[in-house]
């Protein structure tokens, strides 16, 4: 995910600030954790820097009303977070990070692991993050799957190991799978493959997203999904496999078959509610923005599954004594259930299940996490009616959605050569 | 027949009259002098018969044409900018050869032209040099041989020699009459020294509130100015009361004698200025008149008079000239 | 002796915030065109690799030509309606109020920021948008153009209506500064409006347009933002390329190019600089 100005973000950002004053103040009244240092942590501020889908400001609040810990956020886009992340560690504390920037951002050292014995519920996590299956019978899927870069050897090693260690790289916080979407208003046949994507009859009112390692992964499910040789892996594809997928691009692109190519989350936005475009690959609060704005937008499951995304925590390799106590301590109020509710009834997912569904209403939790249809009318966090009564949502549960992943958003290790090809597309 | 004529030409700025329906015959290769203090229409005049300023009413005919509505370059006139015009990307050359270029002159033939006419104004030296190189002199001459080579009829010079130091002023003066006459041409000449309209013009023409006050040669304008106005600005005269109507008695044929009979004016010096082979005296009556008289430094230094004393200035009756009202 | 003192140190805080600010950082940018680099990491090494892969690659080829299409188009018509926009400010609007006030107006572009331009792009050039709609309505076209938006045709319009006020400054100063007795003069001897133009002012507006066309083409060549959003992504320039390879952390590859395209437009500039003199304007 990257987005860096998610609609409505400024006014938030200040209410944001004022509640965060008012719980400042308040602070006095609120029960701090049973530990020695709660009175100290109390003070600590921890710097986050991240991206705008989890770089919530509630969250913050929360986090200051539960904690006494300032939780000072940073928002920029994905690439800037990596930058950020591999040359200016000193800058943040905490990062807010997506798996697929791990693999780029880890091994350059400006990180620490994060020791799983202070998890609290680290046992609790979805497995997605630990094992790669959801279920022991599902299979793993391609691309840069969370649990292949989510442990070290110990805190300062910057390798990978390939099965779970004590030392975790992140805490998983959110995820989601992503697909494609439409106007449903303006498509008037099923969309169920994501071949529809390169549909004669949408030429030049298609669109896909041009970051190049999630944009190519698109076009490779549209490839398979179209019948062509399938790939070993579409998150780590070999040369001969990029020059495959680039060609086709640039084919379509002569054609005219697209209309334009998107970066950011408002670009995505625009071009669906402005009826430019009428599929593209797109992610899911996006498809809640056009909504929003009373047009019909579809956020379309397919056959062939997801691509996935998961986003966790680090600390930064700097912080040290009191502060990274506090920083454990935040850690473990983000998975104790209150921000796994908010972010599950955003249409996200959280890495720790049970107690998220502690905080969430029954309603709730079955229109979210069960795919069932809405029993009450469901609320957004603001309280405004969201869905009415007996609604459901996009791409059906929680496991429909998860266990149906066929790639994760990764790096590849062509990743230059890649890059170079993308551009070529770009170009042509 | 005369080379430009005026018939009740008039030039309006929305309600001003900066103009007002004046009538002017230039004679044939004549230079001409357009004189008066500044706003008394003089420019107006000059560039409506350049044909850079329309004309509001009227008519101005060029050698027997009427030329009111045609554009500057076909009038067979050529006017000379007061800050000179040169093109400043241009060389001297080129300046000058620019009027033949625009009448499609072959190269060639333009430059050679160009040539002759810097030769005229003695300036073939430096036909290379850009303007910024030249001094202000040496541009005036440029100014003038790009004037003159189109062969227009008739020059129109706007404040010619205005930007130069008193020196250079009464070379160029010389000069200008000079080529005025070899040429053959009409000069008309925009300016508010009454000493260089003198020493120029075959006709001299005072211009005050855009009407024209009075045209003639300037020894009979210096002789018999028709208003107090031309006796004042053409300067050398006393303009004193006499009656209902105003005489004019050059300040030259006054004198400090209380002795002989005839009209008299009794004061005190209230200025003395030695000029070199005259000397200014002036002298105030107790009700506020003034006069001067300009005596010969002989007849200063025979005298005994001195800042403050009592003199009378006296003139003889025949010299005296009766003004208009 | 104190007078060199003391000029030296007049010049010095200037000189200390070049070196600072411009030379160092250019120097790091060089030495770094010259690192190796993986997927996270810079490696101090003396290789060639970026240049090569700079000038070896087609689509660097492909992506110069592009720019410079951009840049030559985006030139040539800032220059013409520059020209004669300076023109009619100069020369025939009377009066610095009127003057004041429509150069306020030439700063419109400049009042919204580039994003919020381009969201006001899709409403107006969009295939739904209001030229569109205006046009089917008044039965000119029977099917909404698609050109109009996401395009080569819109990245040069967004060009247009940003550096158009780049080109008209420098120029309308030069065209201030013009005697206009210059004009009388040539009309005098004979010049209609165009010769005059051609003689007259034109050449002595050079150093104006050379300062607008320094702005306008070094504005283009490094753009990467309007490229992007107006043509919806799908044209290239050298900047982009660039603006690309640092959000993938690929800075010896962005530092390679950038010094490529730092040499081409400084290239540029002294072409310009040496077929026109705009020391009378400095």
């Amino acid at each position: 995910m990257k987005d860096q100005s998610l609609p409505g973000r400024t006014s938030l950002t200040r209410r944001g600030a004022l509640a965060l004053a008012g719980a400042a103040v308040g602070s006095g009244a609120v029960t701090g954790f049973p530990t020695i240092w709660a009175q100290n942590i109390r003070n600590i501020t921890l710097r986050q820097a991240g991206t705008g889908v989890s770089g919530l400001n509630a969250i913050a609040e929360q986090c200051k009303k539960d904690t006494g810990i300032t939780l000072q956020l940073t928002v920029m886009d994905t690439d800037a977070l990596a930058q950020r992340a591999a040359t200016q560690p000193r800058s943040f504390d905490i990062a807010d990070i997506e798996y697929m920037t791990t693999k780029k951002v880890y091994p350059v050292g400006t990180m620490q692991a994060i020791e799983r014995r202070r998890i609290t519920h680290a046992d609790k996590i979805v497995p997605i993050f630990t094992t790669g299956r959801l279920t022991p019978a599902s299979a793993i899927a391609q691309g840069t799957a969370p649990h292949t870069v989510g442990f070290v050897a110990n805190r300062l090693a910057t390798a990978f190991e390939p099965s779970q260690t004590e030392w975790m790289t992140l805490i998983p916080t959110i995820y989601n799978a992503d697909t494609l979407g439409i106007r449903p208003d303006l498509i008037n046949r099923p969309i169920t493959n994501w071949k529809d994507l390169v549909d004669p009859a949408f030429r030049g009112k298609a669109s896909i997203v041009n970051v190049p390692n999630i944009g190519i992964m698109d076009a490779a499910m549209v490839m398979e999904s179209a019948g062509q040789a399938p790939y070993a892996d579409k998150g780590n594809m070999t040369r001969a496999e990029i020059d495959r997928t680039t060609a086709f691009l640039i084919d379509l692109k002569r054609q005219g078959h697209f209309r334009a190519f998107w970066k950011t989350f408002d670009e995505s936005v625009n071009l669906m509610a402005s009826g430019e475009v009428i599929i593209q690959s797109m992610w899911s609060p996006a498809v809640a923005a056009v909504r929003s704005r009373g047009i019909a937008c579809t956020y379309q499951p397919l056959a062939e599954g997801y691509r996935a995304w998961g986003g966790g925590l680090g600390i930064a390799r700097h912080v040290s004594g009191l502060q990274l106590d506090a920083a454990y301590e935040y850690l473990n109020w983000y998975l104790s259930g209150w921000t796994g509710a908010y972010l599950n009834r955003q249409g996200y997912y959280s890495a720790v299940l049970e107690t998220a569904k502690a905080q969430m209403s029954p309603a709730e939790w079955d229109f979210w996490m069960e795919g069932k249809p809405a029993a009450t009318d469901i609320l957004a966090p603001d309280g405004r009616v969201m869905e009415r009564a007996g609604a459901v949502r996009d791409g059906g549960s929680f496991t429909e959605r998860m266990g149906k992943v066929a790639c994760w958003n990764s790096v590849m290790n062509e990743e230059r050569y890649m890059v170079q090809k993308w551009n070529e597309f770009i170009a042509a | 027949m005369n080379d430009v004529e005026l018939v009740a030409v008039t030039k309006r700025y929305g309600g001003a009259v900066a103009v007002d329906a004046i009538d002017l015959a230039i004679p044939t290769a004549s230079y001409t002098c357009l004189l008066g203090p500044s706003g008394c229409g003089k420019t107006s005049t000059l560039r409506m018969i350049a044909g850079h300023e329309s004309v509001s009413d009227g008519d101005i005919l060029l050698a027997g044409r009427n030329v009111t509505l045609l554009p500057p370059a076909s009038r067979g006139t050529a006017m000379m900018f007061q800050s000179y015009a040169l093109f400043p990307h241009l060389s001297a050359r080129d300046n000058v050869a620019f009027g033949l270029r625009m009448r499609g002159t072959p190269k060639a033939e333009r430059l050679a032209k160009a040539d002759q006419f810097l030769d005229l104004v003695q300036l073939g030296a430096l036909a290379d040099r850009l303007p910024a190189q030249l001094s202000g002199g040496q541009q005036q001459r440029v100014a003038l041989a790009r004037a003159l080579i189109t062969g227009p009829r008739v020059l129109l010079l706007d404040e010619p020699l205005s930007a130069l130091d008193p020196f250079l002023r009464a070379k160029m003066r010389e000069e200008l009459k000079r080529l005025q006459r070899e040429l053959g041409i009409s000069f008309i000449h925009v300016t508010h020294s009454q000493e260089e309209a003198m020493a120029l013009a075959d006709l001299a023409v005072v211009m005050d509130h855009g009407r024209i006050v009075q045209a003639a040669p300037p020894r009979e304008v210096f002789e018999r100015p028709t208003s107090a106005f031309v006796a004042r600005f053409i300067g050398g005269h006393n303009v004193l009361p006499r009656g209902e109507r105003a005489v004019a008695v050059r300040t030259d044929r006054c004198r400090l004698d209380a002795g002989t009979e005839g009209p008299r004016l009794e004061g005190r010096v209230r200025a003395l200025e030695y000029l070199g082979s005259t000397v200014r005296v002036v002298v105030a009556t107790p009700d506020g008149t003034e006069a001067e008289a300009l005596l010969p430094d002989s007849a200063f230094a025979s005298s005994t008079v001195t800042l403050g004393d009592a003199a009378t200035l006296a003139w003889n009756a025949a010299d005296e000239h009766a003004l208009a009202a | 002796m104190r007078g060199t003192v003391v000029s030296w140190l007049l010049a010095a805080p200037l000189a200390l915030v070049l070196a600072v600010f411009l030379v160092v950082p250019l120097v790091v940018l060089v030495a770094v065109s010259f690192y190796d680099y993986d997927s996270f990491r810079l490696i101090p090494d003396f290789v060639f690799t970026n240049y090569i892969e700079v000038f070896g690659s087609p689509v660097t080829w492909r992506t110069y030509a592009k720019t410079f299409w951009f840049a030559g188009i985006t030139w040539a018509i800032t220059l013409m309606l520059g020209f004669w926009i300076a023109y009619y400010l100069a020369f025939v609007v009377e009066g610095t109020g009127r003057r004041t006030l429509l150069f306020l107006l030439c700063t419109i572009p400049f009042w919204t920021s580039n994003l919020i331009r381009m969201i006001a792009w899709v409403p107006f050039l969009g295939r739904n948008g209001l030229l569109n709609q205006a046009l089917l309505g008044a039965g000119v076209i029977d099917q909404p153009l698609e050109f109009l938006l996401f395009s080569d045709f819109a990245v040069v319009l967004a060009f247009v209506h940003l550096y158009t006020l780049f080109m008209v400054v420098p120029i309308f100063n030069t065209m201030m500064r013009i005697d206009r007795q210059l004009i009388e003069a040539a009309v005098d001897a004979g010049a209609d409006f165009w010769r005059v133009l051609r003689h007259v002012i034109i050449p002595l507006c050079k150093p104006g347009i050379a300062i607008g066309s320094i702005f306008v083409i070094v504005l283009v060549m490094g753009d990467f933002v309007t490229v992007r959003l107006m043509s919806g992504g799908q044209s290239a320039s050298v900047g982009l390329m660039i603006s690309n390879q640092i959000s993938l952390l690929q800075y010896p590859a962005a530092a390679a190019n950038a010094v490529v395209l730092l040499a081409v437009v400084l290239l540029m500039v002294a072409a310009i600089l040496r077929a026109i003199d705009i020391r009378k304007e400095l």
